[in-house]
């Protein structure tokens, strides 16, 4: 049994009175895919800006191998570099190349030389397809091609696991497939990841394990033929039947 | 027609020396403007509350009042408590402080208008707030602000000529002595208005060419 890679703790989060997630538990094990399936507000996504600190939790704690990040003192920007994120609406910086995308996190953060910083930018813009684009800016790319530069520029950071909030929400149904594909090489590659995303199919084929959220908590969770198959919960059966038609 | 050409021959060479000290203030006075205006917009959106309550107070100061007036307590007022200025020196501190307020404020409205996004991004690779700030948010809150940035340089080539009311030689200090000299000040005041002109169109000019020089496909509303 290997030593799991993020372990979550009976984590809470409320903005004011409002409690998104009342109590959420979960261990993630090394080159594991857990994909995170809710309907909308069941928390997901802060359960995800939780985990890299973007909004910490308000209670509970969090591991990241063997370093508690929840704990008070920790440098949370150093998390964060270890933990890479892709998000729903891209969010590339819109006044740099594909290339430069890539290349400022390698620069400015973990302060490697521009011609350093260069190569394994093109090396990463390669794995996911793009060397070719490098010098477009992102409004002259497909939501599909931004979507891959924003996992390249994850990737150059050297995160220790992936984050992917809803990675293929905002694109036109032709161009998921793309970003799919990208991500599943990952998944192959060892990469540990957690996605929230309704793609089934990427589940069923990718995901080591589904889990279930609502209203703040974790309802279920199973392998994906479990789940898919043989849902314990009515809740589960429900959202997961709406989802599939 | 023979007599304008002879006036015209006359007073070009003072207000030649005259425009000469229009431009140094007004650059100057960009120029301190800018120094001062990028760290206060700045505060004003990510500082703490305190600080941008105080720089809220600057603005209001300086935005709320005549320039004129500002002038004349910065080159009369502060003798009294012990800070006494050169003429030129009172210029561009009162004009400087003055576009600092116009500038902020600009810088401001263009960072508010990058996308929350920007900063979580960030932030997810890694990097500080400061850095984030530095980095990703002012590259392209810089240049959503200069088309803006242009209309504050180029007022600033009009709001000079306040200082002929503290003797400084500039374009407008030079018209009114040559008005005198010649009696001839509709005359004069006409041929300055061209040097104004002629001022501000060159001023467009080079800021249309940085505006085009720095446009990023995407960034500033006109796509690929």
């Amino acid at each position: 049994m290997t030593s799991p890679i993020l372990r979550i703790e009976d984590v809470h989060k409320s903005y004011g009175s409002l409690q998104v997630l009342k109590g959420v538990s979960l261990t993630v094990q090394p080159r594991e895919v857990v994909v995170l399936v809710g309907p909308s507000g069941s928390g997901k996504s802060t359960l995800l800006r939780c985990i890299n600190l973007l909004n910490p939790p308000t209670k509970g704690r969090i591991w990241l191998e063997d370093q508690e990040i929840t704990a008070p003192g920790v440098n949370q920007d150093r998390v964060r570099q270890s933990i890479g994120m892709v998000f729903q609406e891209f969010n590339l910086f819109t006044h740099l190349t594909a290339l430069g995308n890539v290349m400022i996190g390698l620069v400015k953060v973990r302060k490697m030389r521009k011609h350093e910083a260069h190569d394994l930018a093109m090396f990463e813009l390669e794995r996911v397809g793009l060397a070719d684009r490098a010098h477009y800016y992102p409004a002259q790319l497909s939501g599909g091609q931004k979507q891959r530069v924003a996992i390249a520029r994850a990737l150059g950071m050297d995160p220790h696991i992936m984050l992917f909030d809803e990675p293929t929400s905002a694109l036109d149904p032709e161009l998921t497939g793309e970003v799919l594909a990208v991500m599943q090489k990952l998944a192959a590659e060892g990469m540990t990841m957690i996605v929230v995303s309704h793609e089934m199919g990427f589940a069923r084929q990718v995901a080591n394990r589904v889990v279930f959220m609502e209203d703040g908590v974790v309802v279920e969770e199973g392998t994906p033929q479990q789940m898919f198959e043989q849902p314990v919960h009515e809740r589960t059966r429900a959202f997961l039947r709406n989802i599939m038609q | 027609m023979h007599d304008f050409i002879d006036l015209l021959n006359k007073v070009t060479p003072d207000l030649w020396q005259g425009t000469v000290v229009t431009l140094q203030i007004a650059v100057v006075s960009l120029a301190l403007g800018m120094i001062v205006g990028l760290p206060i917009g700045v505060g004003r959106v990510y500082g703490p509350v305190w600080l941008q309550r105080i720089l809220g107070a600057y603005l209001t100061l300086f935005q709320g009042t005549p320039l004129l007036i500002q002038l004349f307590v910065v080159y009369y007022g502060l003798p009294d408590i012990g800070v006494t200025l050169g003429r030129l020196q009172a210029a561009f501190l009162t004009l400087g402080l003055n576009s600092a307020a116009y500038q902020a404020e600009y810088l401001r409205s263009a960072l508010q208008s990058v996308s929350e996004g920007q900063m979580t991004a960030a932030r997810a690779i890694g990097m500080s707030k400061w850095q984030a700030i530095w980095s990703v948010i002012l590259p392209q809150a810089v240049r959503l602000a200069l088309p803006a940035w242009s209309n504050e340089a180029v007022a600033m080539l009009k709001y000079t000529s306040v200082v002929f009311l503290i003797a400084v030689p500039d374009l407008m200090g030079q018209a009114k002595i040559l008005a005198s000299r010649y009696f001839a000040p509709i005359q004069i005041y006409l041929i300055v208005a061209v040097f104004y002109i002629v001022l501000v169109g060159i001023a467009y000019l080079i800021l249309t060419l940085i505006e085009r020089r720095t446009r990023i496909p995407g960034l500033t509303g006109d796509a690929a």
